[in-house]
C-alpha cells in the first residue's frame, strides 16, 4: 500500500484524475465554462514549456524558437485537416514530424554556437516562421488567421469542448509520464551530464552531436504536440499569437516553476497564463500589468526560489513537519 | 596491427604543439597489463596535455597512440572520437573534479554506464521490461562500488553538497563503472588530507589486484606516486626523461635536477 502511494507514476496518473473533474464542476455551475478553456489552454502550454525544459533545464541549450514551431504546428493540422480533409491523427503525425525535422535541423546549428548567439539564430528561425504565417496566406489566411474545428478520433467520436478538454488532459498527462520517465533514466543523465560538463559526458561516451539533437527534436515535438492542440481547442490561429512574447512566456513558465522539474513546469504555465486570465483579470489595473507582473515574478523567484516556486512546497511540508514536531514534545 | 603482447597502451613519439609551445615532443612509453604507471614531471611538463592526447580530447600532432581493448582487439584510438574511448575500455578521471553537482551521487555514477546501455529511448520512455531491467541491474552495479569506495551511505544525496575527498570517490567510482581496462587518473591526491591519500592508496592497489584493471597516475604527491606505481615516467617540458621503478627514478640523475631539484640543491 505504501509502496502504491510513494509510486511517483500514480501521481501522475492521480493528478489526470483530478484535472478531468473541472468540467464536471463547471457543469455544476461551480465554476464558469470559461475556466475550463483557460485550463485547457494552460496545459497546451505546459506541454510546449516541458520540451523546453528538457532542452534548457536539462541539456543546458537556449531557445527563443518555441513559439514559431508550436505556431507551425498549428497552421499545419489545420490545413491538413479542414484544406485537404485529412484525419486528425494523420494531420496530428505530420504536423508533428514536419516542424520536429526542422527544430533538428536547428540542433545541427547549435553544434557551432551556443549561449546567446543560440537564442538569436532560434529567434531568429522562429521570426521567419511568423513572416511566413503573415504572408503565406494561401496556407495560413494571412493576418485573418485560419481556423480549425474540434477533432473527430477515429473518424467516429466527435470531440466537444469538454471531450477535448478531456483529450488535453490525457495528452498533457502521457507527455509528463513520458516526460519523466526519460528524464530519470539514461536519456535525462547524459543530458544533464552534457550541460554539467562537456568534457565529463564525452569521455563518459556521451556523443554530443546526438543527445543535442535529441534535445532539439524532444523540444520541437513537445511544442507541435502543443500546437495541434492549441489550433483543434481554441479553434483559431494568427500570426499575432505566435511571437517572441509568447517564447519568452515559455521562458518564464520553467524559470519560475522549476528548471528540471515536471511539475514545476506545469505550476509555471498555471502562473504565467493562467492567474493573469483567472484573477488579474478582474481587477482593473492589474489586467495590463501581467507583462510587468512576470518580470517582477521572475527576479523575485530568482532571488528567492533560484530553484523554481515547486520548491516552496518542499519547504512548507518541512516548516509543516518542525512545527508538529515542536508541538509534540 | 602490432599485437601488443603484455601491454595494453603503447605511446609512440606522441608530439603536439599549441602554437609555437611544444606541450608534448616525441614521448614514448607503454603500460602493461595489470601494472600500476606513473606519469610524474613538474607543473607545465604536459602531463594532461599527454592524457589528453591519449583520451582524443585533443589530436596529436604526430605519434602512435595503441591500445589493446575489453575486446581483446588492438585499437588505433587517434581513429576514435572521444566518447568512443570508453567503449573500448579506458575511462579518466579529471584533475578538477567534473560532476554533475544537481544529480544524486548514484545517478553520477551511472553517467558511467552511458555506453554499456542496450535498451533505447523508446524503451525508457515506456518503462518496457527491457529498460527496467538493465536500469535496475546497473543501479545495483553502482551502489556495489559505491560500497567498495565506502560511501554507499550517500548515494540517494545530491553530489552538490559532498565533500571534496567525496566527490573524487564518486569520480572515481563513475570511472570503474564502465568496466575499464585502464583507468587514467588525473591527480587523484590533491586537494586530499594525508589520510586521505593513504586510503587512496590501498584502493587504487585493491583496484588493480580485484579488477585486473592497469592504472595511469598523474600525481605531484611523490610519496602517493613512490607508493603505489610499479613504474614511473618521468617528463619536463614536454620531453621523456626516464623511465623505471619508483627506486631508479628517484636515483635518476636527469629527474632529480628537472623535478627534485631544488631539494638537491639543499641537500648539497
Ligand atoms: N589547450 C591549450 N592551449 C594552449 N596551451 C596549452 C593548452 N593545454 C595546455 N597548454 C600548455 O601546455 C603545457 C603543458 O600543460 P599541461 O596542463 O599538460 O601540464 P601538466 O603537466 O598537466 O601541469 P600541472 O602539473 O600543472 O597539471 C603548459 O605550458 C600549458 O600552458
Ligand atoms: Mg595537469
Amino acid at each position: 500500500m505504501k509502496k502504491l502511494i510513494k509510486n511517483p507514476h500514480l501521481h501522475f496518473i492521480f493528478l489526470g484524475l483530478l484535472l478531468m473533474i473541472v468540467p464536471k464542476l463547471a457543469e455544476m455551475g461551480l465554476f464558469k465554462v470559461s475556466y475550463v478553456t483557460t485550463l485547457g489552454g494552460t496545459f497546451i502550454l505546459a506541454i510546449a514549456a516541458l520540451g523546453l525544459n528538457i532542452l534548457l533545464g536539462f541539456s543546458g541549450l537556449v531557445s527563443l524558437g518555441t513559439a514559431g514551431f508550436m505556431g507551425l504546428a498549428a497552421y499545419l493540422s489545420a490545413y491538413f485537416t479542414v484544406d485537404l480533409g485529412l484525419s486528425f491523427e494523420l494531420s496530428l503525425i505530420l504536423a508533428v514530424v514536419i516542424p520536429t525535422i526542422v527544430g533538428i535541423l536547428v540542433g545541427l546549428v547549435s553544434l557551432k554556437i551556443e549561449g546567446i548567439y543560440l537564442a538569436i539564430a532560434t529567434l531568429a528561425v522562429s521570426e521567419i516562421l511568423r513572416k511566413t504565417f503573415e504572408e503565406f496566406d494561401f496556407f495560413t489566411g494571412g493576418f485573418s488567421g485560419k481556423t480549425a474545428s474540434y477533432p473527430t478520433l477515429l473518424g467516429t467520436y466527435e470531440l466537444d469542448r469538454a471531450g477535448m478538454y478531456y483529450f488535453v488532459v490525457a495528452v498533457l498527462i502521457i507527455v509528463m509520464l513520458i516526460t519523466y520517465n526519460m528524464m530519470n533514466g539514461r536519456l535525462g543523465r547524459a543530458l544533464n551530464a552534457m550541460r554539467g560538463s562537456e568534457a565529463a559526458s564525452q569521455a563518459m561516451g556521451v556523443n554530443l552531436l546526438n543527445h543535442r539533437l535529441i534535445a532539439f527534436a524532444l523540444a520541437t515535438m513537445y511544442a507541435s504536440i502543443a500546437g495541434v492542440l492549441y489550433v483543434h481547442f481554441i479553434k483559431y490561429s494568427y500570426p499575432s499569437i505566435w511571437t517572441l512574447k509568447l517564447s519568452l512566456d515559455f521562458l518564464a513558465m520553467i524559470v519560475i516553476g522549476g528548471l528540471r522539474s515536471i511539475y514545476g513546469t506545469l505550476l509555471g504555465a498555471f502562473i504565467v497564463f493562467a492567474v493573469p486570465d483567472l484573477f488579474l483579470k478582474q481587477i482593473p489595473f492589474f489586467s495590463e500589468m501581467s507583462y510587468v507582473l512576470n518580470g517582477v515574478l521572475i527576479i523575485l523567484v530568482i532571488i528567492f526560489y533560484p530553484n523554481g516556486l515547486i520548491n516552496m512546497f518542499a519547504d512548507i511540508k518541512r516548516l509543516f513537519n518542525k512545527l508538529s514536531k515542536g508541538e509534540g514534545k | 596491427m602490432e599485437n601488443l603482447n603484455g601491454l595494453v597502451l603503447k605511446v609512440d613519439a606522441l608530439s603536439i604543439a599549441f602554437g609555437g609551445l611544444k606541450a608534448v615532443d616525441n614521448l614514448s612509453f607503454d603500460i602493461k597489463e595489470n601494472e600500476v604507471f606513473g606519469l610524474i614531471g613538474p607543473n607545465g611538463a604536459g602531463k594532461t596535455t599527454a592524457f589528453n592526447c591519449i583520451t582524443q580530447f585533443y589530436k596529436p600532432n604526430s605519434g602512435t597512440l595503441l591500445f589493446k581493448g575489453r575486446d581483446e582487439q588492438v585499437h588505433d584510438l587517434q581513429k576514435k572520437k572521444v566518447h568512443e574511448i570508453i567503449k573500448l575500455g579506458l575511462v579518466r578521471t579529471f584533475q578538477n573534479v567534473e560532476l554533475i553537482r544537481e544529480l544524486s551521487v548514484i545517478d553520477n555514477v551511472l553517467i558511467g554506464a552511458h555506453v554499456d546501455f542496450i535498451s533505447t529511448i523508446i524503451d525508457q520512455a515506456f518503462r518496457l521490461p527491457r529498460a527496467r531491467r538493465e536500469e535496475k541491474a546497473l543501479r545495483k552495479e553502482a551502489l556495489r562500488i559505491l560500497g567498495v569506495l565506502g560511501i554507499e551511505d550517500r548515494a540517494l544525496l545530491p553530489a552538490g553538497g559532498q565533500p571534496y575527498g567525496v566527490l573524487k570517490k564518486v569520480e572515481f567510482a563513475r570511472a570503474l563503472m564502465s568496466n575499464p581496462r585502464l583507468i587514467i587518473l588525473d591527480e587523484p591526491a590533491a586537494g586530499l588530507n594525508d589520510s586521505e591519500t593513504i586510503e587512496l592508496a590501498k584502493l587504487i592497489r585493491k583496484l588493480r589486484d580485484e579488477l585486473g584493471c592497469s592504472i595511469l597516475l598523474v600525481e605531484h604527491d611523490m610519496r602517493l606516486v613512490m607508493d603505489v606505481c610499479d613504474r614511473i615516467c618521468a617528463i619536463s617540458f614536454g620531453k621523456f626523461l626516464a623511465v623505471g621503478t619508483p627506486k631508479e627514478i628517484k636515483e635518476n640523475r636527469d629527474v632529480q635536477i628537472a623535478y627534485l631539484g631544488i631539494e638537491v640543491e639543499a641537500n648539497a
